[in-house]
């Protein structure tokens, strides 16, 4: 009996179901409405579409051709296409250990969240008490409940990254059963990934029905809707929202992770994959727009909320000082009021003229948030608010979830496959080395549950992927192009589905593509140089709110070893090979010797 | 006559001079009733006023166990907004008015029953100076996250567990039948080295094809 056979997906369906699952993720649901949201409204759409076609479609395609034809992980693919270039596969294993690292701390989140629905009163809603029983704690009355559940009940986060506490029990807990779920979907390898995907990539797309259908009945849900549709086109003259575009399209498929790669070199040979990278492509920028949408009538719905309490709150004000009866005022009129009441008797009114806040729908609209803070905090605001609470928040949170794991699932795959083709690690059994590699990253993962740990996380977030994806998919494209030759993947292509790849994808891979990315990469060199001393938001507790602190040396170090670590894997090894080859070219005779002895 | 009417004046003149706004004996009283009873808001009116300051007698004698009465609740500078200020004085010298921590416990302890004859609420009927006290907290049972977060746990153990069992047991039967294959192959190598004699193959170019070459 040889080798076991390459596992294969049961049906090209899973194959689509998976790729959907992974690009399909938590980026789509926080990140694409924020930048709407900064870009212009619904002009944004246009630079997104255009760079889905410049970049997106085509690396997408490039991708699954190479784990396709190959048949192997990334480090064995790259391997094959040039002996030098097998450092392009382990920076794309490394940078996927980084995203398995801290990507299920927010699944941990979601898990945490979810728990804390089944209550009749969510506990993010109201402020708890303090010991003496005199009032609310004085954190949470400072900044809102929803807040300070999750800075200070979820996280127990620490005033700054230099301060270290033990790890949050609670979180840790919930780290663990991500990860015990994580490894119940991938222990099987493709057999049982192939599987999941069915739920957690067609699941998401009914919550999200339901939430749209809540979110436009509810009440203010169109202030949002309009005031993210309404095209600003002033914003397309600002180059940042092309980069911005372009680089959304890059991570939102996710390329450069090696998944891709990974899950399509499960496929069978003569898969057409053409088709379904298009498709895949396709669904992915057609469920952000969809998201975002839910997105923003929740937001609409948060702000009206927000706007409206605002204004009762200054009627209140207005009636009690003035002793004026409680009819006499409706909260439409407080504004006509204010005016009314300043003339007659300016004295008074200066009095609590600090007191007066300034309502205006606009602003609140205007507060953009984006990552967690959208998903944890604004969110579960909104939530809180509707009728029936903990029946959305379950659902919400249960959708998070998915989105998350279904993400979760390729990155890990991305990791294990190439590790798979190691002849050193081929003895062991799938469960044990899927094994091995979920308890790894479970306990390095265990540091981000710790009082500091979401400091850490977001310079994971914000440093781990975006430079070192970059430059990966760079050296991707031009190694496909120049280096591999396109003649040479035209005739792999029509070797596996029959025909060429026509003119567009041509003229993408050798020319556009590179092009973009080129500017990108330098782009994010420039602002990276010029921004100074990277920054982050620490949460203060006397404030309220999170204030923009430096790094200290050590995160700034830190930050440089992240970025160059997963970068300096291309040369190294590189080099690696370079060595090899002249050290067995330095010694001929030893050769000779070998052929004559077979 | 006169006699009468100016003890009424004297008396209400010092009323007014008892029960004044910033009273340092006094409190603040505020209610929205709007705002709690929305379409079902009654209107507030002298009878209405006769009741809180029965129902703060009311409180009164239950705090302090003297007698005291309705004339005793002295209430001044009402607003259409309804809100007032109230005095409360002493049943046996109604000159002397009743300290205001003595007032304040009074209403706290009763502060229930105070707010169920309007139809209101601790935020709805306000008493400025009197911060209600606030509910007990709930009692520490074992937390319902915990028990939803014990329950996916399980789940997802036994999940794994019952994965684990059966791909060792799948692995453990391929291997019985690996080894059952492995022994019918080695038997009928076995029986082909001993029995070439019986079992060779038909080699047409040694057979007899005399009949049809002859000519």
């Amino acid at each position: 009996m040889g080798q076991d056979a390459r596992p294969n997906w049961d049906n090209p369906l899973q194959f689509i179901l998976a790729c959907v699952s992974y690009a399909v993720g938590l980026g789509n649901v926080w990140r694409f409405p924020y930048l709407c949201q900064m870009h212009g409204g619904g002009g944004f759409l246009i630079p997104y579409f255009i760079m889905l076609i410049l970049e997106g479609i085509p690396l997408f395609y490039m991708e699954l051709a190479i784990g396709q034809k190959m048949s192997l992980g990334s480090i064995g693919a790259w391997t094959a296409i040039s002996p030098y270039l097998g450092g392009v596969g382990l920076a794309s294993v490394v940078t996927s250990l980084y995203l398995c690292l801290y990507y299920n701390v927010i699944n941990a989140w979601s898990f945490w969240y979810l728990f804390h629905s089944f209550q009749s009163v969510l506990p993010w809603s109201v402020c708890p008490m303090n010991s003496n029983r005199t009032g609310p704690i004085e954190e949470c009355e400072i900044a809102t409940p929803t807040q300070y559940f999750f800075y200070r009940e979820t996280l127990n986060i620490s005033p700054s990254i230099e301060e270290h506490g033990g790890v949050s029990t609670g979180q840790a807990m919930c780290l663990v059963l991500a990860w015990l779920l994580t490894y119940l979907f991938i222990v099987r390898g493709v057999k049982s990934t192939g599987k999941v995907v069915y739920f957690t990539s067609i699941f998401p797309y009914m919550v999200l029905f339901i939430y749209l259908i809540r979110g436009i009945t509810l009440h203010g849900a169109m202030n949002g809707v309009k005031y993210m549709f309404t095209p600003n086109l002033e914003q397309l003259l600002n180059p940042t929202t092309w980069i911005n575009a372009a680089t959304q399209i890059f991570f939102s498929l996710g390329l450069g992770f090696g998944t891709l790669i990974a899950f399509a070199s499960y496929n069978h040979y003569n898969n057409n994959f053409e088709r379904q990278a298009i498709i895949v492509s396709l669904i992915n920028c057609g469920t952000s727009i969809f998201a975002s949408i839910v997105t923003f009538a929740i937001y609409g719905f948060k702000a009206t909320v927000n706007y409206e309490n605002c204004l009762e709150r200054t009627r209140l004000l207005l009636l009690n000082t003035f002793e004026l009866a409680e009819d006499s005022m409706s909260f439409d009129q407080v504004f006509d009021w204010i005016e009314k009441l300043n003339a007659t008797y300016p004295m008074q009114f200066a009095e609590i003229a600090n007191q007066l806040e300034p309502c205006n729908l606009e602003s609140e609209l205007d507060t953009a948030v984006e990552g967690t803070g959208l998903a944890f905090i604004v969110y579960s605001e909104a939530i809180k608010n509707m009728p029936l609470p903990q029946l959305w928040s379950v659902l919400y949170f249960f959708m998070l979830l998915l989105l998350g794991m279904g993400s979760m699932l390729g990155n890990i795959t991305a990791i294990i496959t190439p590790l798979r083709d190691f002849k050193v690690l081929s003895h062991l059994s799938d469960e044990l080395l899927n094994g091995l590699v979920c308890v790894f990253c479970m306990l390095l993962g265990l540091g981000f549950t710790t009082t500091s740990g979401n400091y850490w996380f977001t310079i994971f977030n914000d440093y781990g992927a975006n430079f070192s994806l970059l430059f990966i998919v760079l050296i991707e494209v031009i190694a496909v192009s120049y280096i591999y030759g396109i003649k040479r993947f035209e005739k792999d292509i029509e070797d596996m589905i029959g025909h060429r790849p026509n003119w567009y994808w041509k003229i993408m891979w050798a020319g556009v593509s590179p092009v973009v990315l080129i500017t990108l990469f330098v782009v994010y060199i420039v602002n990276y140089i010029r921004g100074g001393t990277p920054t982050y938001q620490a949460w203060n507790k006397e404030l309220g709110k999170s204030v923009v602190t430096d790094y200290p040396v050590f995160g700034q170090v830190f930050i440089g070893l992240l970025m160059v670590s997963s970068v300096s894997c291309v040369p190294l090894t590189a080099l690696y090979v370079f060595c090899r080859k002249r050290k067995r070219a330095n010694h001929p005779k030893r050769r000779a010797v070998s052929t004559a002895s077979t | 006559m006169e006699d009468v009417v100016f003890l009424l004046l004297c008396v209400s003149s010092a009323a007014a001079q008892l029960c004044a706004p910033d009273a340092s004996n006094g409190y603040k009283v505020r209610l929205s009733i709007l705002a709690a009873l929305g379409d079902e808001a009654y209107l507030w009116n002298d009878s209405e006023m006769f009741l809180f300051r029965a129902a703060l007698a009311f409180a009164m004698r239950t705090a302090d166990g003297q007698n005291y009465d309705v004339s005793n609740v002295l209430v001044c500078d009402e607003t259409p907004r309804v809100s007032f200020w109230f005095v409360v004085t002493s049943p046996l010298n109604p000159t002397q008015l009743v300290e205001r921590r003595q007032v304040e416990e009074a209403v706290r302890k009763s502060r229930n029953r105070i707010n169920s004859a309007f139809l209101l609420t601790d935020k709805t009927l306000e008493f400025l100076g009197i911060p209600p006290t606030l509910a007990a907290p709930a009692p520490p049972s074992p937390p319902p996250w915990l028990i939803v977060f014990g329950v996916v746990m399980g789940a997802a153990g036994a999940g794994i567990v019952l994965v684990l069992v059966t791909s060792v047991m799948q692995k453990r039967r391929k291997k019985k039948e690996e080894q059952t294959g492995i022994d019918e192959v080695e038997e009928e190598s076995r029986a082909e080295e001993n029995g070439t004699a019986s079992d060779g193959v038909y080699n047409l170019s040694f057979s007899d094809n005399d009949r049809l070459t002859q000519m």
